[in-house]
């Protein structure tokens, strides 16, 4: 669980830090590269994450 | 500009990822830990990315989003060019449009999905710049509608008391005379080319 929460949060900074480079200087370009690459990152990170807890809670079963 | 908040706020949401990733172990222990892992690095990057792409999306509908692209330069200077019949340098230089956003206040539709449409073709401006090229003539995807003039003119004072106007007012509405047919330029681009500016005393 705590490999898989790594790679969702190393997802989650990278999509971050596309998003921050792209705010650094706007052009058409790192709009599109912010959009398509930066939140699509994120959306990933996120679903990593929430399916590394799902998958913990269902491995411990009903308490 | 450097829209400053913004970089701080994705700047405050990478070091704290990073921070996370490092205490990952600790924190993933414990209830509460797991609820500041999902909030860190679910709920606030979403929040950030919506932040983002509001002020991208926002920021892709200013005069300098669209002529950062070279090609747009030449329509860029049209704005400045010292005739009083072209369209873009009238409505420009007697700010008729806001100058912040002057290209897509008259170039993008009224209607219901105007501003999507807009966004689109602002997509397929980028594709044609990175990809197939841009072509030799740009020119407009389809004929300038009627519908954009009179969203602002339509009620005018100066419009509606000209005589010409009243005479064919059923055809500008129902758009089968364009109002281009009168107001021929657009853009003034022999002025561009021949450096003729209007500058401000």
């Amino acid at each position: 669980m705590i490999r898989a929460i790594r790679r969702a949060a190393i997802c989650t900074g990278l999509g971050l830090l596309v998003q921050l480079v792209a705010a650094l200087h706007w052009t058409p370009f790192t709009f599109i590269a912010s959009a398509v690459v930066g939140l699509p990152l994120i959306l990933v990170g996120g679903f990593l994450f929430l399916r590394a807890v799902w998958k913990s809670l269902k491995n411990q079963g009903p308490s | 500009m450097l829209p400053t908040s913004l970089v701080v706020a994705l700047l405050v949401g990478v070091v704290l990822v990073a921070m996370l990733i490092l205490g990952v172990t600790p924190l993933a222990a414990h209830t509460v830990g797991r609820l500041v892992l999902l909030v860190g690095l679910v709920a606030l990057p979403l929040l950030l990315s919506a932040g983002n792409l509001s002020y991208g999306v926002s920021e892709s509908s200013s005069t300098r989003f669209c002529l950062s692209c070279h090609e747009m330069e030449r329509f860029g200077r049209s704005l400045f060019v010292d005739d009083k019949q072209a369209l873009a340098a009238v409505h420009y230089q007697n700010r008729l449009v806001p100058r912040e956003n002057t290209c897509y206040t008259c170039h993008k539709d009224y209607a219901l999905f105007g501003d999507v449409k807009a966004k689109l073709n602002g997509l397929r401006h980028v594709w044609a710049h990175y990809v197939t090229g841009v072509p030799a003539q740009i020119k407009l995807y389809e004929a300038y509608p009627n519908s954009n003039c009179l969203h602002c003119h339509d009620d005018s004072r100066r419009f509606v008391e000209k005589d010409v106007h009243r005479t064919i007012a059923t055809q500008l509405y129902a758009g089968s005379v364009s109002c281009l047919s009168c107001h021929r330029i657009a853009h003034d681009m022999a002025k561009v080319d021949a450096h003729q500016f209007w500058q401000a005393q």
